[in-house]
């Protein structure tokens, strides 16, 4: 998975993500605008997490989910 | 032997001017990516032969010098060969590494042809294990607005390419033609009247350039 270093850390780019979602859900939109990103990347980026369980959806907003709160922090 | 045994019709796929473009999934040097993604975007999916190779060298680096540009046109990059996703990243570390320059877009690791197939950019007559200079830009509603392509041993040109997305985009947002070697800031082609009234009216018009009825070139007001 392209959010994942091989050492089990969050690469930069996710975490940078993932801090900007944790307690807020934000649009991809917002998101790529927030951080600097290209949008495509943000949403490869959020559909990646999401398969990997570490963000919730509802509708077009995206939010951290509890269990990559240790992966963050560790990272 | 029949011309269609000999090369699979699949290699002539070729999507057309107008078209949607063909959707992919597909392994690339930023991770998995959809076309979908760049939906909102235009976006200029572009092929090259093969990585550690002059001419492609040459082409990444000129690509990557236009991309501050496109992406303030609200256009992203996106590469492709037929190599695998290590070969990519060896390759753009070293251009970074012996060339210095930083490759920022995305490399589609087209190992088994798919996305090459789905946009006929493979020239099975020129070689069938390499896809050909091929350029498709794309708008931000996912149709393509113009294809180019070059063969194995000719560069692209990059002024050509961001010149071909400003008249697109000029075309898209004043429905207006672009006339040859037209830049940013000549005037426009107004579409020829379709009626002989409208032909009549047009050139009485204050605002727009007639040298003939159907030949009519206006400024551009922003």
């Amino acid at each position: 998975m392209a959010c994942v270093n091989s050492d089990g850390t969050l690469t930069t780019s996710a975490k940078q993500l993932l801090t900007l979602i944790q307690s807020e859900g934000m649009t991809p939109e917002h998101i790529a605008g927030s951080l600097n990103l290209p949008l495509f990347k943000v949403r490869s980026s959020l559909r990646d997490m999401k398969s990997m369980g570490f963000v919730n959806q509802t509708d077009e907003t995206y939010i951290m989910d509890e269990r990559a709160r240790k992966l963050l922090e560790r990272s | 032997m029949n011309d269609q045994l000999t090369h699979p019709t699949a290699f002539y796929a070729l999507p057309r001017i107008g078209s949607p473009a063909p959707q992919f999934e597909i392994t690339t040097t930023h991770g998995v990516i959809r076309l979908e993604d760049y939906k909102g975007s235009w976006l200029i999916l572009f092929s090259h032969p093969a990585d550690f190779t002059p001419v492609c060298t040459t082409e990444f680096m000129a690509f990557q010098s236009i991309y501050p540009q496109l992406r303030e046109m609200n256009t992203e990059l996106l590469g492709l060969s037929i190599d695998s996703v290590y070969s990519h990243i060896a390759w753009v570390r070293n251009i970074e590494e012996k060339m210095g320059v930083k490759i920022e877009f995305p490399v589609i690791a087209d190992l088994n042809k798919e996305v090459a197939t789905k946009y006929g950019m493979i020239m099975p007559d020129e070689s069938t294990t390499e896809t050909s200079r091929a350029v498709f830009v794309i708008d931000d509603n996912q149709i393509i607005r113009a294809i180019i392509y070059y063969p194995l041993t000719t560069g692209r040109n990059m002024d050509e390419i961001l010149r071909l997305v400003q008249a697109l985009q000029t075309h898209v947002k004043h429905k207006v033609a672009t006339p040859a070697n037209w830049r940013p800031g000549d005037k426009v082609i107004v579409p020829p009247p379709s009626s002989q009234e409208m032909a009549e009216e047009r050139v009485k018009q204050g605002d727009v350039e007639c040298t003939d009825w159907y030949f009519c070139k206006k400024e551009l007001v922003e």
